[in-house]
């Protein structure tokens, strides 16, 4: 009977965890390049029952019935990393990436890699992203932007005044959700070097918004009010139960 | 993963901060889509991650939008829209320079250029005691008549930064130069990269009202979804707290 009081219990757990997930995609839904992070349930830890033979003679050992589950948990966070809509803003430094890729960020602890496509130029001249971050060239340096009124092509060619002054460069993996983990504000970091050559376009003056997607978020979010509600409602009837038999047993 | 479930509303209430921060941007905005020389702002809002752990979003920067206003004649030949590139300075009551792109100057008694604020205008040049009128030209250079003859009085400058888009607001339409958007590089109008001057014109707001309002209703949107969960994970605490009963 304690095994299904924690059972109960750790359906509490998983369910305050996917509320954490939950909520900071809600938080992110107007987060330009976020995406949303996913989590799933899974039962952990399976433990044989088995049958006691009780007073029969010459019974062998105990007969086993089958595994019961000891409760649930909820597996690591992964990254949907579907595309999210474009929204035109008409700023020269705003970049969308439609369809693969990402954009390639110099930072102190290496390359980590966004779809969030805010720029400016910083003092420097350097093109660098809201949070201070170098973005990178095709080449794996810095791009230098000179004065003058720039104009970035679908494939990342940006050229001031009609002059070229570099490309920008994409990083593209077969396989997003397994290669790459969250790791700095709306950034990712990869276990390789990228792995695909194809990259989507690059539209200036739009760009991608979060692929949170609300009515989903609602639904998920009513899903685990009531599955926390009743996980509580077992972990009490379980304590009763426990209750009842310390209790009504002692009496006999 | 741990995950306090007064953690999460801690994620919950830095959305409605961010959200309400954001509204202000837009608000300010909207009150000024009739302000001449306004730019509109946008906040730029990122999600908040503390060694992988997700913390919900956070305020990121301002930013400055610099898109051009579309110019307006008026008759006032001392209203100056610049068109392109490029800030008019003036000088503030403490001896700082603020720049601003809202030109609706005129004379005072002094005889000096002055913005609608009071401010004086900088630039190199007196306009002389028995000027009758005044008049600029795309490069900046000021002219005077006397008469039937017209001097030239001296030149307006325009001002320019590595990164516009982060000066800091002053407030009446005035910004100031910060680290992060360099310092102020003057430059005669009309050459380079900086703009022309526009006599007899001043430049709208470049407020769009339609993106304003719909951003307006994605913030609204968000910010009850948010509103929400925090409350589902408050029922979740007292859910949690009522466990044990009697």
């Amino acid at each position: 009977m304690i095994k299904g009081l924690y059972a109960a219990a750790s359906a509490m757990i998983a369910g305050a965890t996917r509320q954490e997930v939950l909520s900071h995609n809600a938080a992110n839904m107007e987060t330009p390049g976020f995406k949303q992070a996913l989590i799933s349930l899974d039962d952990f830890l399976h433990t044989p029952v088995v049958y006691p033979p009780g007073n029969r003679s010459g019974a062998g050992s105990l007969e086993f019935i089958g595994y019961h589950g000891l409760g649930v948990e909820a597996t690591p966070e992964t990254t949907d990393f579907s595309q999210g809509p474009l929204r035109e803003t008409g700023e020269v430094l705003d970049l969308a990436i439609e369809g693969p890729g990402f954009f390639r960020l110099q930072t102190p602890d290496g390359e980590r890699y966004s779809r969030d496509g805010r720029f400016l130029r910083n003092t420097a001249g350097q093109l660098a992203n809201v949070d201070g971050y170098l973005v990178l060239g095709t080449t794996g340096q810095p791009i230098q932007i000179p004065e003058g009124s720039i104009s970035i092509g679908q494939d990342g060619t940006i050229t001031v005044n009609n002059q070229a002054a570099g490309r920008i460069g994409l990083a593209a993996f077969t396989d997003p959700e397994t290669e790459l983990t969250r790791d700095l504000p709306n950034a990712y970091a990869a276990a390789g070097a990228p792995t695909s050559q194809a990259v989507g376009n690059i539209q200036q003056g739009y760009l991608e918004y979060s692929n949170v997607n609300a009515a989903q978020l609602m639904g998920q979010m009513v899903s685990v009010a009531r599955a926390y509600e009743a996980a509580q409602r077992m972990v009490q009837v379980q304590d009763e139960l426990l209750g009842r038999s310390i209790s009504q047993l002692g009496r006999l | 993963m741990s995950s306090s479930l007064f953690h999460i509303l801690n994620i919950s209430q830095s959305a409605m901060l961010s959200g309400l921060q954001d509204l202000d941007i837009t608000s300010n905005n909207l009150a000024n889509v009739n302000t001449v020389g306004f730019k509109a702002s946008r906040g730029n809002f990122q999600e908040l991650l503390e060694q992988r752990q997700l913390e919900g979003v956070r305020s990121s920067s301002t930013q400055l939008l610099l898109n051009q206003g579309s110019l307006r004649y008026t008759q006032n030949p001392l209203d100056l829209a610049i068109q392109g590139e490029g800030f008019f300075g003036v000088t503030l009551a403490d001896g700082r320079t603020a720049y601003t792109r809202d030109g609706q100057f005129h004379l005072d008694g002094n005889r000096q250029i002055v913005s609608a604020g009071g401010q004086r205008l900088v630039w190199q040049g007196q306009i002389p005691a028995t000027a009758e009128e005044v008049a600029v030209d795309p490069n900046g250079v000021v002219s005077t008549r006397q008469g039937a003859t017209w001097t030239r009085a001296g030149t307006i400058q325009t001002y320019r930064f590595a990164n516009p888009t982060a000066l800091q607001g002053y407030g009446e339409n005035l910004w100031l130069s910060t680290p992060v958007s360099g310092q102020a590089q003057a430059g005669a109008p009309n050459a380079g990269n900086y703009g022309l001057i526009r006599s007899q014109s001043v430049e709208a707001s470049n407020v769009n009202i339609a993106n304003e309002m719909t951003h307006m209703m994605s913030l609204q949107r968000a910010f009850q979804i948010s509103t929400r969960a925090f409350q589902q994970t408050d029922q979740m605490i007292s859910l949690a707290i009522s466990l044990r009963r009697g």
